[in-house]
């Protein structure tokens, strides 16, 4: 049972000027389901498109094709104001830049705010009431001080904090975490990441977890999928996919991770632009056979729940 | 890692909490203006000018324009100013001419930002065929060439009140603030915050005026002072070259009668001097608190003392 | 990995640094020797990359130096004059800094910005010198024909090398990375550092590594020093810092990092944020957020609260700044 479903979603972007302008795909054919009361990772390099899916399902964009299934409609091709507004209380981003995702001319008040009376969450006598209990849900205290500052008197953490206690107010039932703890302090990430297992736990909320960070998405997903240029190259429980990595990639993030001696590959990574048939990943992959650089692979599933998108390590027998 | 340092943050964006004097609550805005020396001067000027032109009926004749036998006095007591050939009293002209000044400026100075932040900036965020059609309106005023077609429309225009002539001069200089106005929300657009409004389901409305446009106040303030400014100028200029409304008692007119009567010529400085200085001080006060805002929104902008800084001013105040 | 420091090469001692009235550095020793990594580790406004900004002498105003001395080679930078100044910078310590690959001029050839450098510094003609930046380029890993190319050309690991490259032109004794990495992927990130620690064996030149991820120091430096609101609170090996830090706030830092191996534990990280340097903790300035700071033990809660604790040294090239490990 899934809270959200993301079917063969692509998107393209068009670079550069003139007449013929080249695409790049910045996702393509991504499918995945987000569960509540779970968090899924959603691990790459920047350029890998993760960013974009979490954009893309919050509806700041229009996808090329693919769905978006939500609430037993898809999203995706919505035109009406009433179910695209109905969606955004449903459906809640969380930025990675914990200052430049606050107004910084308006009070920690009126963020919290607004979703709270755009929506009609409660009523209106109620929503200062809220505003202070979504306050010290996510740990800022004491709620009334911390409403009435402006976003440059607090620190990067607290932000975040609003930026979260901003998404809550709505009662969401998915979040999508773009980078949250990734412009923070090393100390406080441990913090915001603490949080949101608190609130996987206690409201069941199904969370999109975006990070080029290994370890961090160990520490609080159950699932994670791993993005290079645009696609999924490999699924499955966290645990599982961090132990025995199929695809060459995830081997290869793990390596200079866990600060191994990588070996250098020449060349550059700009495999999305105007892709031809065949691997994105052949000009850095060590296992490369013929066959990578003719016929794209397609997600096989080589373990049970683990899948990879790799001619050597699961082929599609 | 890019976590800002309470300690060393310099976010002028953010809004500054005001003080308490005894039991005055002086907004946060205001303390900065008044801490630049630059804007805490010109805000002195143009406050003077603002009491003198209120305390106006107090202070002058009944009717300025009235003629009287006592032509062609220099300042004395009586006449603090002096008076013109046809035995006016100066001072009541510049004082009463104050008035229309002030008022001139600020209705243009008001119509002029307003229509320029509403459609620079809905024209900012909405893009598309919005973004369009209000460019193509923009474009098309930009290239009327604004003097000519003051003249012409103060030379057709049977009724040049002070309200037509604001309203000529704001729809000249509006277009000129759109484009810049435009400029900065196209920045703001893609900013987090706004795309988090968005994402929360604010309407456009409530995006452009309570997410843009509140970023936006210095340089709408700034706008506003500039048109002030300029419209001062240009209605001056006019009435100088006997293109106003010549019946209106104001700087322009008292400089118009003293140059057709060749008073200078005759040894008669104060009636071209005193309108002059008035006009010339007011628009120096508005010019000090327009560099005062730039200052204290772009911090980069302050310097230490330094000598020449006067020349700067007045060589770098080419335009907002 | 340990390079026996032969001789000093920079001494800093006591250095103070304010930025208007608040003081971002408030008493800092530091020694580099020849040859040298050492890792300078803390999270934001902790003064690091004040210090170095003041070792290579380009703090600008508001920021002044108050206090303290900066010793190159035995010689006080704080006495000298521009010109000297200017020559020592870039040919004796030369920086790699925060989103330094995005401070590329656009619009020239990474060739030609490399001719640029070395001809403000030396009297090469220009042949010569886009010989040199090629043979630079080669040595950082990337392709000579890149003298060529223009910045938007490059990615951002890259241009990153091209930055190092510019910064190891004049062969300097000592260079200084701020965050070199941080915008950069993981597996980028590991190639260059690679890469820097090939040249430094080949080169010899030392290095002060500045960064807010202390796992990466205690892989790549000798020696690691950490700093908490203005001051050094721990300096020891890096080694001896993995096995057995001090410091309540070294240990908290080190607890920071989830694990990828091992049991998935809940972890704690470090309660609170930051001072505000404007009006730091009196006593100890960690002591707020220290879980060894309760009012249990009056004595000790008295020195942290009021005392200001000095860096000693409690073993053998281990230093410590902390009433708990002193009592």
């Amino acid at each position: 049972m899934s809270a959200l479903e993301v079917r063969d979603l692509s998107k393209n972007f068009a670079v550069g000027r003139g007449l013929r302008r080249p695409q790049v795909h910045a996702v393509e054919e991504v499918s995945f389901s987000l569960r509540p009361g779970t968090i899924t990772a959603l691990v790459g390099e920047s350029g890998s498109g993760k960013s974009t899916v979490a954009r893309l399902i919050a509806r700041l964009y229009d996808p090329t094709s693919g769905s978006i299934l939500f609430d037993g409609g898809d999203i995706a091709h919505a035109r009406r104001r009433r179910d695209v507004l109905r969606y955004r209380s449903q459906v809640q981003l969380i930025f990675q830049d914990p200052f430049g995702s606050l107004n910084p001319v308006k009070t920690v008040r009126h963020h919290i705010e607004r979703p709270l009376r755009i929506h009609g969450v409660v009523p209106a006598s109620r929503v200062e009431g809220r505003v202070h209990e979504l306050l010290d849900t996510v740990g800022l205290v004491p709620p009334a001080e911390v409403a009435a500052k402006y976003p440059h008197e607090l620190s990067g953490g607290q932000r975040q904090r609003v930026a979260i206690a901003r998404a809550l107010a709505v009662e969401p039932k998915v979040v999508l975490a773009d980078e949250p703890t990734s412009m923070l302090d090393v100390s406080i990430r441990i913090g915001i990441l603490n949080l949101m297992l608190k609130l996987k736990e206690e409201h069941d909320i199904a969370f999109l977890y975006v990070t080029h960070d290994l370890a961090s998405a160990r520490y609080i997903a159950d699932d994670i999928l791993v993005m290079y240029a645009g696609q999924i190259v490999e699924r499955g429980p966290v645990e599982q996919v961090l132990a025995e990595p199929l695809h060459p990639y995830t081997r290869l993030l793990l390596a200079a991770v866990h600060g191994e001696r990588i070996e250098e590959r020449r060349g550059s990574a700009s495999a999305a632009i105007d892709p031809t048939e065949g691997c994105r990943f052949v000009a850095r992959c060590p296992l490369a056979v013929p066959v990578c650089s003719v016929t794209t692979p397609t997600l096989v599933e080589a373990h049970p729940g683990q899948s990879a998108r790799c001619h050597v390590t699961a082929p599609a027998n | 890692m890019a976590q800002l340092e309470p300690t060393l943050d310099l976010r002028v964006g953010a809004p500054k909490r005001g003080v308490r004097i005894g039991r005055v609550r002086v907004p946060g805005w205001l303390v900065l203006l008044l801490r630049n020396r630059k804007s805490c001067s010109g805000l002195l000027i143009v406050a003077f000018m603002v009491v003198i032109a209120l305390i106006a009926p107090l202070i002058s004749v009944a009717d300025p324009n009235l003629p009287s036998f006592a032509g062609a006095q220099a300042p004395s007591w009586h006449h603090l100013f002096g008076t013109t050939d046809q035995g006016s009293d100066i001072f009541s002209q510049v004082v009463v001419g104050a008035r229309r000044s002030l008022l001139l400026g600020a209705t243009a100075g008001a119509i002029a930002t307003l229509l320029a932040a509403v459609l620079g900036i809905t024209a900012a965020y909405a893009g598309g065929l919005v973004d369009e059609v209000i460019n193509l309106l923009t474009n098309v005023f930009l290239t009327i060439p604004p003097i000519p077609l003051l003249v012409v429309i103060s030379t057709y225009l049977k009724a040049r009140g002070l309200v037509t002539m604001a309203v000529v001069i704001a729809a000249v200089l509006w277009a000129f603030e759109a484009r810049i106005l435009r400029g900065q929300a196209l920045s703001l657009k893609s900013r987090d915050f706004v795309l988090a409004a968005k994402a929360s389901g604010e309407s456009t409305w409530r995006i452009v005026f309570g997410e843009l446009m509140p970023n936006m106040v210095s340089r709408i303030a700034a706008a506003f002072v500039l048109v002030f400014y300029i419209s001062l100028l240009v209605d001056a200029g006019l009435e100088f070259l006997g293109l106003g409304d010549m019946s209106a008692t104001s700087w322009g007119v008292t400089a118009y009668w003293a140059q057709n009567n060749s008073t200078v010529l005759q040894g008669e400085w104060w009636p071209f001097l005193f309108p002059s200085v008035a006009l010339g001080l007011t628009v120096l006060g508005l010019v000090l608190v327009l560099t005062g805002i730039d200052e204290v929104s772009n911090p980069r902008l302050r310097t230490e003392r330094r000598r020449g800084r006067l020349t700067a001013l007045i060589f770098g105040k080419a335009a907002a | 990995m340990s390079a026996v420091a032969t001789q000093t090469l920079i001494e800093v001692r006591g250095l103070e640094v304010e930025y208007g009235r608040v003081r971002a550095v408030d008493g800092v020793d530091l020694t580099i020797g020849t040859g040298e990594i050492l890792g300078l580790a803390g999270e934001s406004g902790c003064g690091k990359s004040t210090v170095a900004n003041a070792i290579m002498q380009i703090l600008r105003p508001p920021a002044r130096i108050v206090g303290g001395s900066i010793r190159f080679q035995g010689d006080d930078l704080t006495g000298k004059r521009k010109e000297e100044l200017r020559r020592y910078r870039w040919r004796n310590v030369s920086m790699v800094f925060q989103s330094a690959m995005n401070s590329l001029n656009p619009v020239m050839r990474v060739g030609d910005q490399f001719v640029d450098m070395m001809r403000a510094h030396e009297h090469i003609s220009k042949s010569r010198a886009l010989t040199r930046a090629a043979e630079l380029l080669d040595l950082v890993g990337l392709d000579k024909r890149l003298v060529r190319a223009y910045p938007h050309e490059l990615s951002g690991g890259m241009r990153q090398r091209v930055i190092i490259a510019m910064a190891l032109a004049l062969s300097p004794e000592l260079v200084i990375l701020d965050e070199p990495t941080t915008a950069l992927d993981v597996v980028v990130q590991r190639e260059i550092l690679q890469e820097v620690e090939a040249l430094k064996r080949d080169f010899g030149f030392a290095v002060l590594f500045i960064t807010h991820d202390l796992s990466l120091l205690l892989e790549f430096a000798d020696r690691v020093a950490i700093m908490y609101a203005g001051e050094i609170v721990e300096s020891a090996p890096a080694s001896r810092l993995a096995e057995n830090a001090l410091h309540p706030y070294t240990q908290g830092l080190m607890r920071s990092f989830p694990p990828l191996a091992g049991p998935r534990a809940r972890l704690v990280g470090i309660p609170g944020s930051p001072p505000d340097l404007r009006e730091p903790p009196s006593g100890c300035r960690f002591h707020p957020r220290c879980p060894h700071c309760l009012p249990d033990d009056a004595t000790l809660y008295l020195r942290q609260t009021t005392e200001r604790p000095r860096l000693r040294e409690v073993e053998p090239d281990h230093s410590v700044a902390c009433h708990l490990v002193e009592a």
